[in-house]
């Protein structure tokens, strides 16, 4: 089985008036197997979601992105606009933060949706709404043709995530983006809808590209996670080792950072500085100036992202010594 | 005390100065219409101040007839060309830049002073205030500026005051829904809470929180408006309810002149197109505006 | 004299129904809270949206009015005072709000914002001024790089810090912090709740802290509350009701949230269904309609009839269900 989603040294500028504003994203490279779930996990401005939405092509147009992103054999980058579109939504879908921002509220949900069948799976209107009830029923909404009638506005939170992810599914992609889906929802709503993912994703088999800043979300979620830091994937790994023994200070210090993993009242032990603003040059490893394990050699020579055990990689000299 | 900080220096975006005056020069540099605007206004109002200065036919500007040289066409001695009294049209349209002008600041600077603090206490109370206010302003909108114009000329008397006067009156109820919605759309916000969770009162929330957040577009809106107010005075010239001869006003030179529109073209055609040029410069820099008063929308 | 600096009796707030008509309906959206905090202490009140505890902050605060009930501060009734009284007590009790860039007036800049509830109260003037704002600035981390800066020039733990300033500037004995954190990324989180601890120490501050995330509220809280739809269910110390809830939501929400590399999703879900909308109430237990206990236990009817009493079920320690002793602790996957 040939890797699902292969997305190698992509890198993505900013640019305004000829002049680059931004370097966002600056060489990330990693695998989606299919069927496999991998978190893709970072700070703000990390570029976690620019990474999902370079996937889709999805830039704004003072972007331009390098590199290659190869899903299902086809380079994403290289696809023209017609076969981009014949890929979103069918072959590769995505599920967004805001559940009420993706639909338009003047339509109903039912229709919204049945209009994406109807245009990637050909079907005509009423093939379509018989789909469109299937998927919804498959989420867990309950009275899916009643549920079909009503507008965003008049469902809760939790029911419409759901109903994004029938929009998403109904055309059974092999590779669903999330963006943060559960960030805005209740704790309790949340993890519904994680596992509903969960038992979707185990029933029609597709890749899942988790992004999200949760740690702990992730580590219950995803088979494998991707650190992401000022653009560049520092570490790499399989859930339970990355988490059990990262190879990489800000890995440990995000997973020390986090107050569940302390004594209640202690000092959470941080990392002093900010991360470095997207035009930074410095020659180096990102991480060095807060780094706890800093040696010289970090800020001369940028460490790539290599094998540090099985199936684990890191982008750190000092990886040893973690 | 142990305290760890982010480091003071560090700035979140590649930082660039967003004081008021390079946000201007920025947002000049960037557009060509702003610019434009800048300039033109810049010009009418120079002239219109040093009217009697650089006219070259300052007493005839201010109306003084000179029969014998009417009609005549757009040449070196008058570049404007003469209108149907002989008066020189340049200098004509150059004192005529005063009472355009000069109303339409007044007409809004009233309209701002009555309608936004009405609007503000409106929005931020609600409750009866509030419609009371609303229905107020339902009346005043019914109104058309032009009947209420014609009213106020017919008892009162024509002139450029009173034009003002009806122009102030049918204005002000635009300022005092736009400083509403602003109010409204601010009170719950935050930093409105914060306030009153330290205790400021009222007014000093109404006058330091809100308005200073509502200035962007009540700012933006008058500017846009001193050009619809230009445009307005001179239609109520032109149908003589505002000033009257021998005031040098745009719309009553375009008044002076349309009985020969064709044939001596050029006495209504200056005067249009300064009122004109004056329209579209408010609004472009109304436009303009926007982008220099908002910090925000001017970093990136 | 209970030696409480907060004490909140039966405080309900009940919002009206727009077109509901004479019938007079209206949305209880706190319905009964009755909860108490020491000196020095903090509270943590956790709940999900539609719980009311945000209502709850914003009724201390005085920024909503009471519709029944009482909330006492150092002994004085918050409702009997007069307004100048009211208006100095808004010096002891000050809240750190969620967004901390929607929480700024983004037309002033920092050295203005603090200053503002100094001389708001007229505490301090001109050079004064200045020096308590650069000590206030020191003493949230930041230094006086900042003091021209507006509020989107600055990030988001920055901002927080600011946010953090001028709760502290009027030196409230109560600070309300609602979400503080919750905008915030990992790592400016820790730093943020480092600087809230070690304030509290610094200033013996107390804390009513409300929050929806669990971690948080384990890590600054000596009591725990945790509301659902108006009420708070179950109370109590936050180390025993953490490890021994006495509720069956509580136990819902800690199955909900914990999930540190045990396989949780795989297992049957601890809670389903939604919050019932607060002008459709469950009769009975309002929580009977998504109890996991209720149908474990065959769907007593009690559940569904009455209405369960808060009742003692430990050491300074309440819980809402008629069956609380049956509610089983959680998975030890910790």
């Amino acid at each position: 089985m040939s890797t699902l989603l292969e997305i190698d040294d992509l890198r993505v500028d900013f640019s305004r008036d000829g002049r680059v504003t931004s370097r966002a994203l600056r060489g990330v490279s990693l695998t989606v197997e299919p069927g496999e779930a991998v978190g893709v996990v970072g700070e703000t401005g990390c570029g976690k979601t620019l990474t999902g939405l370079s996937v889709l092509r999805m830039l704004p147009e003072n972007a331009t992105a390098s590199g290659r992103i190869s899903f299902e054999g086809q380079d994403m980058l290289e696809l023209s606009a017609r076969e981009l579109r014949a890929v979103r939504g069918r072959r590769i879908s995505m599920v967004f933060q805001s559940p009420g921002t993706s639909f338009n509220p003047v339509f109903t949900v039912g229709y919204q949706i049945g209009l994406v069948a109807e245009r990637h799976l050909g079907v005509g209107r009423k093939e379509g709404q018989r789909l469109v009830a299937e998927t919804l029923h498959a989420v867990g909404l309950p009275n899916p043709e009643s549920v079909m009638r009503f507008y965003p506005h008049e469902l809760s939170g939790g029911m419409l995530q759901r109903a994004m992810i029938a929009m998403a599914i109904i055309c059974r992609p092999s590779l669903l983006i999330a963006d943060e889906p559960t960030t805005a929802l209740d704790v309790t709503i949340a993890q519904q809808i994680l596992r509903l993912l969960r038992s979707l994703q185990r029933e029609q088999g597709f890749g899942v590209f988790f992004i999200s800043h949760d740690l702990d979300l992730v580590s219950d979620f995803c088979d494998r996670i991707a650190v992401l830091y000022a653009g560049r994937v520092v570490e790499l790994g399989a859930t339970a080792q990355l988490l059990g023994r990262p190879r990489h200070p800000y890995t440990r210090a995000l997973l020390e950072a986090l107050p569940g993993r302390a004594e209640p009242g202690t000092s959470l032990p941080t990392v002093p500085g900010a991360v470095p603003n997207d035009l930074d040059e410095a020659p180096g490893c990102p991480f060095a100036p807060r780094c706890p394990l800093v040696v010289e050699q970090c800020f001369r020579e940028r460490p790539e992202l290599a094998a540090v055990g099985a199936g684990q990689a890191a982008a750190c000299h000092r990886w040893d010594a973690l | 005390m142990s305290v760890s900080l982010d480091s003071p220096e560090q700035l979140p975006e590649a930082f660039r100065s967003t004081g008021m005056r390079s946000r201007a020069l920025r947002s000049l540099r960037h557009d060509p219409g702003a610019l434009l605007g800048a300039i033109v206004i810049s010009i009418l109002v120079f002239v219109a101040l040093a009217a009697p200065l650089l006219a070259p036919y300052p007493a005839q500007g201010r109306g003084e007839a000179n029969v014998p040289a009417r009609d005549l066409a757009p040449s070196a001695e008058h570049w404007f060309g003469t209108d149907h009294l002989g008066r020189d049209v340049l200098s004509r349209v150059m004192f005529g830049g005063r009472p355009a002008i000069g109303v339409a600041l007044a007409v809004v600077i009233l309209a701002v002073l009555i309608g936004v603090p009405l609007g503000m206490v409106a929005g931020y109370r609600g409750g009866w205030l509030d419609e009371a206010l609303m229905r107020t302003t339902d009346l005043f909108l019914a109104f058309p500026p032009l009947l209420l114009a014609m009213v106020i000329a017919a008892t009162l008397g024509a002139s450029l005051f009173h034009a003002g006067l009806a122009l102030a009156i049918s204005w002000w109820p635009w300022y005092a829904r736009l400083a509403r919605t602003v109010t409204q759309s601010l009170k719950h916000e935050p930093f409105i809470d914060a306030a009153r969770v330290f205790g400021v009162r009222e007014p000093v929330i109404l006058a330091r929180h809100v308005l200073r957040n509502a200035t962007t577009p009540i700012l933006v809106q008058a500017t846009i408006d001193a050009g619809t107010v230009i445009l307005a005075v001179g239609a109520l010239a032109f149908l003589g309810l505002a000033a009257q001869p021998p005031t040098p006003d745009w719309g009553l030179m375009v008044a002076e002149g349309r009985t020969t529109v064709v044939t001596e073209w050029w006495i209504s055609t200056f005067p249009g197109l300064a009122i004109f040029a004056a329209v579209l410069a408010f609004n472009l820099l109304g436009d303009a505006l926007r982008d220099v008063l908002d910090p925000r929308t001017g970093a990136r | 004299m209970s030696g409480n600096l907060l004490e909140l009796t039966g405080v309900a707030k009940a919002y009206p129904v727009p077109g509901a008509g004479r019938k007079g309906a209206s949305i209880l959206a706190v319905d009964g809270v009755d909860l108490a905090i020491p000196q020095g202490r903090v509270f943590g009140l956790v709940g999900e949206s539609g719980s009311g505890k945000t209502t709850v902050a914003r009724c201390v605060l005085g920024l909503t009015p009471l519709s029944d009930g009482s909330i006492v501060f150092d002994g004085t009734d918050l409702a009997t005072v007069d307004s100048r009284t009211r208006r100095s007590l808004r010096r002891e009790i000050q809240i750190v709000f969620q967004q901390p860039l929607a929480a700024l007036d983004p037309r002033m800049t920092v050295d203005n914002l603090i200053a503002e509830p100094l001389t708001t109260h007229r505490l301090a003037r001109g050079a004064a001024l200045r020096e308590r704002v650069g000590r206030l600035l020191s003493d949230v981390g930041l230094s006086s790089v900042h003091l021209k800066r507006y509020p989107h020039e600055l990030s988001g733990g920055q901002a927080q810090r600011v946010v953090i300033a001028r709760a502290l500037a009027t030196g409230p004995r109560l600070v309300v912090l609602d979400e503080p954190t919750s905008a915030l990324d990992i790592v400016v989180q820790a730093q943020i709740l480092n600087l809230l601890v070690d304030l509290r120490d610094a200033h013996g501050l107390t804390y009513l802290l409300i929050s929806h995330d669990l971690s948080v509220v384990r890590h600054l809280s000596d009591r725990i509350g945790v509301m659902y739809l108006g009420r708070i269910v179950e109370e109590g110390p936050a180390g025993a009701l953490l490890a021994s809830p006495r509720h069956p939501y509580t136990r819902a929400l800690l199955a909900s949230v914990r999930g540190r590399g045990s396989t949780t999703l795989d297992e049957p879900p601890p809670i389903t269904g939604e919050m019932p909308s607060t002008w459709d109430l469950p009769s009975g237990c309002r929580f009977h309609t998504r109890c996991a206990l209720r149908d474990e236990l065959g769907r007593p009817a009690a559940c569904e009839t009455t209405d369960p009493a808060s009742a003692t079920v430990g050491p300074n320690h309440v819980a809402a269900c008629h069956f609380a002793d049956r509610v089983p602790d959680p998975s030890q996957g910790n």
